[in-house]
């Protein structure tokens, strides 16, 4: 249990999957400028990410290894994760139009979303049990969305501040995330013993 | 329709094959090459702690891998032992020597960490590896932050003392498993 | 002269770090040093180049809708021939970039250039976008890792350059470095713009 509640936290805030291993900076810059759009990416990464952590370790475990074909995980993975970011896309679609739609193209960039794949390639290196892979996709994607609702709050107000017109856009959220991974910084050691 | 639906499938099964089958050969070519580099980061560890040692045995007890080490007269004179634990930022991975009694510690290797360079990573460097040689471990290591004072004490490294605490607590667990596996 | 200018879009005019913003997962994750920028930039031109071949060379016979299933897979299969490499040969190196160099598949450079280019031109076009480009992300991670090197640590490629009473800026080297040095190139590229 505690080796659990270890993972959720170490994963949610101290080592972020944003901040700290740098993935899932495109969505992060792309769909951060409202809280709206944040909202259902956060909420879509989430649903995928644990899923495709927990598809991902059982195909690992119950056929590369046992078959001797550990060398195929990278393309087995991603070929995974596109599949279920098709199957979700068509689900969102059939069931929620209005959420499609405000999604757009970001759907679909889910698959080349790098914290997706970061997560099960860190789940088969930490060598994570079956519970452990699932819990470790939810806290990853929570601590992605957590992250981007927040850049998102921050990038609303930006837009009432007087910002020079070279930094306007891509520079100065990426100097604001650098900002934000200094705060996140002080969550470290908070799981000391 | 259905032609192309097929043919979409058949060609995307065809390259998957493809790909498939070359990265089996490419594997193949550089399978032990790997290995050998997995089994050559423990070797200089050994060979660095003990110089005594002329041979590595791997036992595996439980799933987990013990290094007996023998010197050239083909006496035990030692064990190796991997332990991992959580350090400041991420997981720390430490391999140290004990001698054939688990009474002394010849020294530690640390062969993974992510600690904070110039704080935290310090745990890298030879002033702090050093404490761990010849140290007596009848008594679990205590880190302190003054001078050490008794045997079994272990300076911390300053404003690096939550990296140092870890190091210490992770082989003084690796020891105590060390000890259940092998029944002493 | 036409394949000049190819290659002087992933260079300059279009760079895909600067100008597109796309692959920032590995330029800010490895750039800890010029070392490791130069290994990853490395890697990224022998999977750009090789990816973008194959599929200009196959590009008549792939299906429309299984395109960017098939571009991922020929992707996958190179970066996975260069993971096998590095681990093989290049121990250390391995090591360095660790789990960055699986994630040079889902890297956006590399997709987007096989869609945008690679599979509607012919190869000796697709060679030069794919070195262009390549070259153009390799120039970017060496300096984003130089600057965070000599600000970070006072080296560059391992010599010390600058003066010992200089104390190093740690948080260079630390993710939220990355973020603030790349924030501030990038709004000085857009001054050079004009």
């Amino acid at each position: 249990m505690k080796d659990l509640i270890v993972i959720f936290i170490s994963t949610v805030l101290i080592n972020n999957f944003v901040l700290t291993y740098f993935l899932g900076i495109c969505p992060f810059l792309g769909v951060s400028r409202r809280i709206s759009s944040a909202l259902g990416m956060g909420g879509a990464v989430i649903f995928v990410m644990t899923l495709s952590a927990s598809i991902s370790w059982l195909i690992y475990h119950y056929i590369l290894l046992r078959f001797n074909l550990t060398f195929l995980e990278y393309v087995v993975f991603i070929l995974v994760i596109a599949s279920l970011v098709q199957i979700v896309e068509m689900f969102i679609r059939k069931f929620s139009p209005t959420l499609f739609k405000a999604l757009g193209i970001y759907l679909p960039l889910i698959t080349t979303n790098c914290a997706i794949l970061g997560c099960a390639l860190f789940m088969v290196a930490r060598n994570y049990n079956f519970l452990e892979s699932v819990i470790f996709g939810f806290s990853a994607g929570l601590g992605f969305s957590l992250v981007l609702l927040v850049m998102a709050g921050i990038r609303e107000e930006l837009n009432f501040c007087d910002i020079p017109q070279v930094f306007r856009s891509a520079p100065i959220t990426l100097i604001t995330a650098g900002i934000l991974a200094l705060c996140f910084m002080g969550f470290s050691g908070i799981l000391s013993f | 329709m259905r032609k192309s639906k097929f043919w979409s499938v058949l060609v995307l099964t065809l390259i998957s094959c493809i790909c498939g089958f070359f990265l089996a050969w490419v594997f193949s070519l550089a399978k032990d090459k790997i290995e050998e580099n997995q089994k050559k980061s423990i070797k200089r560890a050994v060979y660095n702690l003990c110089p005594d040692c002329e041979r590595i045995e791997e036992k595996t007890i439980q799933g987990k891998i013990i290094y007996c080490l023998y010197d050239k007269k083909n006496n035990l004179i030692g064990y190796g032992f991997c332990s991992e634990g959580q350090g400041y930022q991420e997981k720390i991975e430490v391999f140290f020597v004990v001698d054939k009694d688990i009474k002394k510690l010849k020294g530690i290797e640390i062969i993974e960490s992510k600690e904070t360079p110039g704080l935290g990573a310090r745990i890298n460097e030879g002033f702090f590896k050093n404490q761990f040689k010849e140290l007596d471990i009848t008594s679990s290591i205590k880190c302190v932050k003054h001078k050490k004072s008794e045997k079994n004490q272990i300076q911390a490294i300053t404003s690096a003392t939550i990296s140092s605490k870890a190091v210490v607590s992770i082989v003084n667990k690796g020891i105590k498993k060390l000890k259940t596996l092998l029944g002493k | 002269m036409k394949k000049i200018g190819i290659l002087n879009q992933g260079l300059w005019n279009n760079h895909p770090i600067f100008r597109q913003l796309l692959g920032m997962c590995p330029t800010l994750a490895v750039t800890t040093s010029a070392l490791n920028g130069l290994a990853m930039g490395l890697a990224v031109i022998f999977v750009l180049l090789f990816s973008s071949l194959v599929v200009s060379s196959i590009r008549r016979l792939i299906p429309q809708n299984v395109r960017i299933a098939i571009y991922t897979i020929i992707i996958a299969t190179f970066v996975t021939i260069v993971d096998i490499f590095f681990r093989a040969f290049l121990p250390p190196i391995s090591k360095a970039l660790g789990p960055y160099i699986p994630l040079i598949i889902v890297n956006c450079i590399i997709l987007g250039r096989c869609e945008a280019f690679a599979s509607r031109n012919s190869v000796t076009s697709a060679f030069f976008d794919a070195l262009g480009m390549s070259l153009g992300f390799l120039w970017g991670l060496f300096i984003l890792g130089s600057i965070r090197e000599i600000l970070g640590k006072g080296t560059i490629l391992g010599f010390k350059i600058l003066p010992s009473f200089y104390p190093p800026m740690v948080i260079m080297i630390l993710p939220a470095g990355a973020f603030l040095v790349l924030g501030v190139l990038a709004g000085i590229m857009n001054r050079l713009e004009r």
